[in-house]
């Protein structure tokens, strides 16, 4: 009994982490960034729309949301199109070099949460 | 786009049928909620086999309730076959290196090896049994088998997202 506890308590644990992020297990929340600058390419795509951005350092792969909760919140396919300047403040990957998954964006003026 | 992957998942992820269902607004959460909801029959149908395998629901001739269940067991697994590859093939070169789904492919095998040995080895003998008789040896094993390989692969599809 006192064992099989134990074991509980350590997958746990181990599960905790990666529940905490639910789904942005991979990406590196205690290191945010946020990357300025034009658009290069738009895909506004499921599961999720991407974009890549010419930073200040470099370039930025930035994984945003899926499409129909991106148009619920009003960021349609033009918000995100190639020539915008955007600002994405979220976390980098942990696996994928040079991507991070957006928190959230601004482009002109608005800011829409991706989460 | 992963240039790792085989040349055939990259191509098939640059196909059109790929982007259309990338690009379509509800083709994708149509395939993600089609999956969701033929798992849900197909786990309830194959615990229903599984457990008659197995010994329990013993009253009635396993005949008859695993001749019901199976219908059921291979529609919605045509159904889980078809909504699967939608979601695959929009993201088929990062899919196919994922370590989650290609353990979970490999156990769909083995359950679907299990299910032919049983189909081969055991059935004609379990389908003649009357309401109540003890179910052989091989039958409880199968069934034991496949309850934990479907329960696994349910587990594995759903943590695929996550690596």
């Amino acid at each position: 009994m006192k064992r099989s506890l134990v074991l509980l308590a350590g997958a746990l644990a181990l599960a905790a982490p990666a529940a905490a992020h639910h789904g942005w297990g991979s990406y590196d929340a205690a290191r945010p960034v946020t990357v300025t600058g034009p658009i290069t390419t738009s895909k506004y795509e499921n599961p999720h729309a991407t974009i890549t951005v010419k930073g200040a350092d470099k370039t930025w792969t930035v994984t945003l949301a899926p499409t129909s909760r991106m148009m619920t919140r009003g960021a349609l396919a033009q918000l995100v199109a190639v020539g915008k300047t955007v600002s994405a403040y979220g976390y980098p990957s942990t696996v994928e070099k040079d991507e991070m998954r957006a928190e959230r964006i601004t482009v002109d003026g608005k800011t829409v949460e991706m989460r | 786009m992963t240039e790792d992957a085989p040349a055939i998942f990259q191509a098939l992820e640059a196909s059109n049928f790929a982007a259309t269902i990338r690009q379509s607004v509800w083709l994708y959460p149509f395939a993600n909620v089609g999956h969701i909801v033929a798992l849900v029959c197909f786990a309830g149908a194959i615990a229903v086999m599984d457990l008659r395998l197995i010994g329990a629901l013993a009253a009635t001739a396993p005949a008859k309730v695993i001749g019901r269940a199976r219908r059921v067991v291979i529609v919605a697994l045509c159904a889980l076959a078809a909504t699967g590859f939608l979601l695959f093939s929009a993201e088929a070169s990062h899919v196919i290196m994922n370590p989650v789904f290609l353990t979970k492919m490999s156990l769909v095998a083995a359950g679907i090896v299990n299910v032919t040995i049983y189909e081969f080895g055991a059935k004609r003998a379990v389908m003649a049994l009357p309401p109540g008789a003890a179910m052989p040896q091989v039958a409880r094993v199968a069934g034991f088998v496949s309850l934990g390989i479907w329960i696994v692969v349910a587990g594995l599809g759903r943590t695929i997202a996550y690596f």
